[in-house]
């Protein structure tokens, strides 16, 4: 049986120090791009992959009981959650970021529809804001 | 026998106004306390004249820093003053915590006899597990009860500040949300289908706090806390059209004051039965078990529906002034 | 727990990282750019808050992780939301203030509005 103890421990202590790799990557990373749309796509890496490879290895080291069933929905729950995070934060850098075309790849502009107090739609085009 | 009175006589009596004005139909004061001006004031103009001479006068004499000795002598004055008090208060400060007890001694009178009876008998008295949810809502759980209730005033006064009562037209409250948010990106597809896989676990998760507050931490406040996250993430996804179905005004109304009368009931009976070592006739159940420590999980569901209410209204009232 | 400085050796190196996030949000030129740090701080409390129920064999902290990944998403969430109308109702009042202006025919002199903040 300690066979099967030390096994756990070792393989759910593998797990942790991969998260860890993965959160020291992350951290480099965010620091290594120049832009934030770069940037996110470290960031979201350690937002899945580091916490699911941690959250694996912790769960291995305490067995099957009520705790790693908490931690599975935390893993469940951050799936979910950080995709939908990631997608608002780029969208927030494409509305508000005037200059999106000198950082990356921008066909026809971006497009976002504004509406004027009177209903009457007014599309904004990045080029166009440029143009002025 | 009784006499048959006529509709007006019948309006006119107090009860029946008491009644109008409770459910909201007419309000007494209106147009009877406001001052109403009876035709148009003519400005007379060199008196008008007169008091912007004087007021520019005065304005020159007391802002003319260079010659007003006062003014002067008061900027010093206030600035030595501030100092002097900063230094003094300082001064009392530090010779107060020179005469405070020392840190972790066993002869400070924070630890003494209550704390012990509580760790001693707080199982066998309550039957809750944990010791602190069993303090809060059965030991001191009139301070609960007066905390709920600031909860609800806190709510009060922010309704009457900001609550928009128009309907309709310029002004009303849709008007209002729809001016403020206009610009606001909005039916975001993927926010929309994040929502809707989590909301129902941020619910579950609420409502499993709150029901295993007298066996593990949390209880009525934290859960509470969580249902309302959920509700102001699903207000932030799916707007206020959605919301307004199935939590309005008058929901908010009869879930707090009910679950506060039933806070309020139920506790006095408990004080009344339990403060004189009579039989409260409440079972506290096995502890550890979810139906357990008598009335402390009513109390616990109760505290989280006001909590929870109080979160979300928070929030509607003050992103479009109604629910 | 057999071996304790394995897991107070991660714990020490987690918050040096969250130390060089904390950098990160104070840095950042954009708005985006301190969300997504604070977002990565989130995530990496959340493992530690993980790594000390495990460590110190209490489950009913991870109740209190699960509390935090959801308080942190809410506020992204809100943040951009409010902080994206905010930007473009600046925008649009500055085109209707131009196009005023272009109708009076009267340039005046104006700052830059709608910069980045």
């Amino acid at each position: 049986m300690i066979v099967v103890e030390w096994l756990q421990f070792i393989i759910g202590i593998g797990f942790l120090l991969t998260g860890l790799g993965v959160f020291v990557v992350q951290v480099f990373g965010v620091f290594k791009f120049d832009y934030v749309l770069n940037r996110m796509h470290a960031a979201a890496m350690g937002d899945t992959l580091g916490i699911g490879v941690s959250l694996v290895g912790l769960i291995i080291l305490s067995g099957w009981n009520f705790t790693s069933l908490k931690m599975a929905l935390i893993i469940v729950f951050l799936w979910n959650a950080s995709p939908v995070s990631s997608h608002l934060i780029a969208r927030l850098e494409a509305i508000t970021n005037p200059r999106l075309e000198r950082h990356c790849e921008v066909k026809e502009g971006v497009t976002e529809h504004v509406w004027d107090e009177n209903q009457k739609e007014i599309i904004r085009t990045q080029k166009a804001e440029e143009e002025e | 026998m009784s006499r048959k009175l006529s509709e007006e006589e019948y309006n006119r009596q107090r009860l029946v106004r008491m009644k109008h004005w409770l459910s909201g139909e007419k309000d007494l004061y209106l147009d009877n306390v406001e001052v109403v001006l009876d035709g148009e004031c003519e400005p007379d103009k060199r008196k008008l004249e007169s008091y912007e001479h004087d007021l520019d006068e005065m304005k020159t004499r007391t802002y003319d820093t260079e010659h007003n000795r006062v003014y002067r002598f008061f900027q010093r004055f206030y600035k030595m003053a501030a100092v002097l008090c900063c230094v003094a208060l300082v001064f009392i400060l530090i010779m107060e915590v020179s005469y405070l007890p020392p840190i972790g001694s066993a002869s400070n009178p924070a630890s003494n006899e209550v704390a012990a009876k509580y760790i001693e008998d707080g199982l066998q008295d309550t039957g809750a597990v944990n010791i602190v949810t069993g303090m809060i809502l059965d030991y001191r759980a009139f301070d609960t009860f007066g905390e709920s209730n600031v909860l609800f005033i806190a709510t009060c006064t922010v309704l009457i500040l900001m609550r928009n009562d128009k309907k309709k037209g310029k002004g009303s409250a849709e008007e209002e949300e729809r001016r403020d948010s206009h610009y606001e990106p909005k039916k975001d597809a993927i926010l929309q289908m994040g929502a809707r896989i989590l909301v129902p676990i941020i619910m579950l998760f609420g409502i499993y706090i709150i029901l295993n507050g007298h066996l593990s931490p949390g209880g009525g406040f934290s859960g509470g806390a969580i249902i309302g996250a959920g509700l102001i993430l699903y207000l932030n996804a799916f707007g206020f059209e959605k919301t307004e179905r199935f939590f309005t005004e008058k929901t908010y109304k009869v879930v707090s004051f009910g679950s506060l009368l039933f806070y309020c009931l139920a506790k006095s009976y408990s004080f009344y039965t339990g403060a004189h070592h009579l039989e409260s006739g409440i079972p506290l159940g096995t502890p550890g078990a979810i139906i357990s420590s008598g009335l402390i999980l009513p109390l616990n569901i109760c505290v989280g529906l006001v909590v929870a209410c109080t979160m979300y209204a928070f929030f509607a009232l003050f992103r479009k002034g109604g629910f | 727990m057999e071996h304790p400085w394995i897991f107070i050796s991660i714990l020490i190196i987690l918050s040096i990282l969250l130390f060089f996030c904390l950098i990160r949000a104070i840095k950042g030129p954009a708005i985006a750019d301190r969300v997504v740090a604070v977002n990565m701080m989130g995530t990496i409390v959340m493992v530690i808050i993980a790594m000390l129920a495990v460590y110190m064999g209490e489950g009913y902290l991870l109740d209190i992780c699960l509390i935090y990944a959801m308080i942190s998403f809410l506020a992204v969430v809100v943040l951009t939301k409010v902080y994206s109308g905010v930007y473009l109702e600046k925008i649009a009042t500055e085109k209707k203030r131009r196009q005023k202006e272009a109708l009076s025919g009267k340039p005046e002199k104006t700052e830059e509005g709608g910069g980045r903040a």
